[in-house]
């Protein structure tokens, strides 16, 4: 009996370990409210600062959310947030409202709309290698379109 | 039923059974409830930590991360059922342990060690799913029916 207590205690404490070399921010980002700033892997343009900045505002309006993440990159534009808890039984609800509203507002941006932990995560983590001036914008880009792709993975 | 029953009883025997009621335990239906309540919760708990777990740590999303977790969850009440940990749990917490799908895990492992004298083939594999068989099959027949509908229903537009 207490060798089978003390196998489940090391498993549990064995998975507890696997968390090393993760920054901060990302680290509490599932817990509590991190408000990331918006990203733009495409630093050269200007006008697209006041963009994000602008989308991010539109869209932590709604009472329903509590944290925004927006990246926007070359083509795509991920827009991920946190849906208050006892809201999200209308999850699906409030995703097609948002992605409505950010299609007529912006009609030029291509935007990817998720409330999903997984994706605002990797967004916050995306956010936190853009400080390092030795991330590239392609290499960026590429990990956007992969997190857009986990977005719509299905199963 | 039970009233055209004690009709036929003689005087004794509803005497006795009076007397019988009298000294009955009286099952303490909240108290079973509260213990169910918590523990089918902490149960819950863990597996919203193994979620959260290989959300973090592997490249699953919340939709995605569902799977693994009910494979992880079973497993480790198997492995708590070959322990003998899972009985004591089951004793005690009742509902709380039997609904969560660990209790699956718990049906055909309890069933694997009960039959394990007579032998691997006839024993084990024969009766392993004497108890979780029920759920297999009806579990697959209920999604069975639920996909159904959800098809018909876009189909025709309302979802």
């Amino acid at each position: 009996m207490r060798i089978s207590v003390y196998i489940v205690i090391f498993i549990l404490l064995g998975l507890a370990g696997c968390s090393q070399n993760e920054s901060k921010e990302s680290e509490l980002a599932l817990i509590k409210k991190t408000d990331p700033n918006p990203v733009l892997i495409d630093e050269n343009t200007e006008g697209n600062l006041d963009l994000v900045t602008n989308i991010k505002e539109e869209i932590a309006s709604y009472k329903e959310i509590y944290d925004v993440a927006v990246v926007k990159g070359k083509k795509d534009t991920l827009v991920v947030y946190k849906v208050k808890h006892l809201q999200r039984f209308h999850m699906k609800k409030i995703e097609k409202k948002i992605k409505g509203r950010l299609d007529k507002k912006f009609p030029d941006e291509k935007f990817t709309v998720s409330s999903d932990y997984k994706i605002f995560l990797e967004a916050v983590k995306l956010n936190e290698k853009m400080q390092n001036p030795d991330y590239s914008e392609k290499k960026a880009n590429k990990r956007l379109k992969e997190i857009i792709e986990l977005k719509n993975e299905m199963a | 039923m039970a009233d055209k029953k004690k009709k036929n009883l003689t005087p004794a025997q509803q005497k006795y059974q009076g007397l019988q009621q009298k000294h009955e335990l009286k099952r303490p239906v909240l108290k079973n409830c509260i213990k169910a309540f918590w523990v089918g919760g902490l149960i819950c708990t863990i597996g919203q930590a193994v979620t959260y777990f290989y959300i973090y740590f592997f490249n699953f999303t919340e939709q995605t991360a569902g799977n693994p977790t009910v494979a992880t969850m079973v497993f480790f009440s198997m492995l708590l059922t070959g322990f003998g940990i899972y009985d004591h749990l089951g004793q005690y917490a009742g509902a709380g342990s039997a609904v969560p799908v660990t209790g699956f895990g718990n049906a055909v492992i309890s069933a694997a060690i009960e039959h394990r004298t007579e032998g691997f083939v006839l024993g084990v594999g024969g009766n392993m799913f004497k108890l979780a068989g029920a759920v297999i099959l009806f579990g697959v027949f209920s999604a069975f029916v639920v996909a159904l509908i959800k098809t018909i229903l876009i189909q025709w537009g309302v979802l």
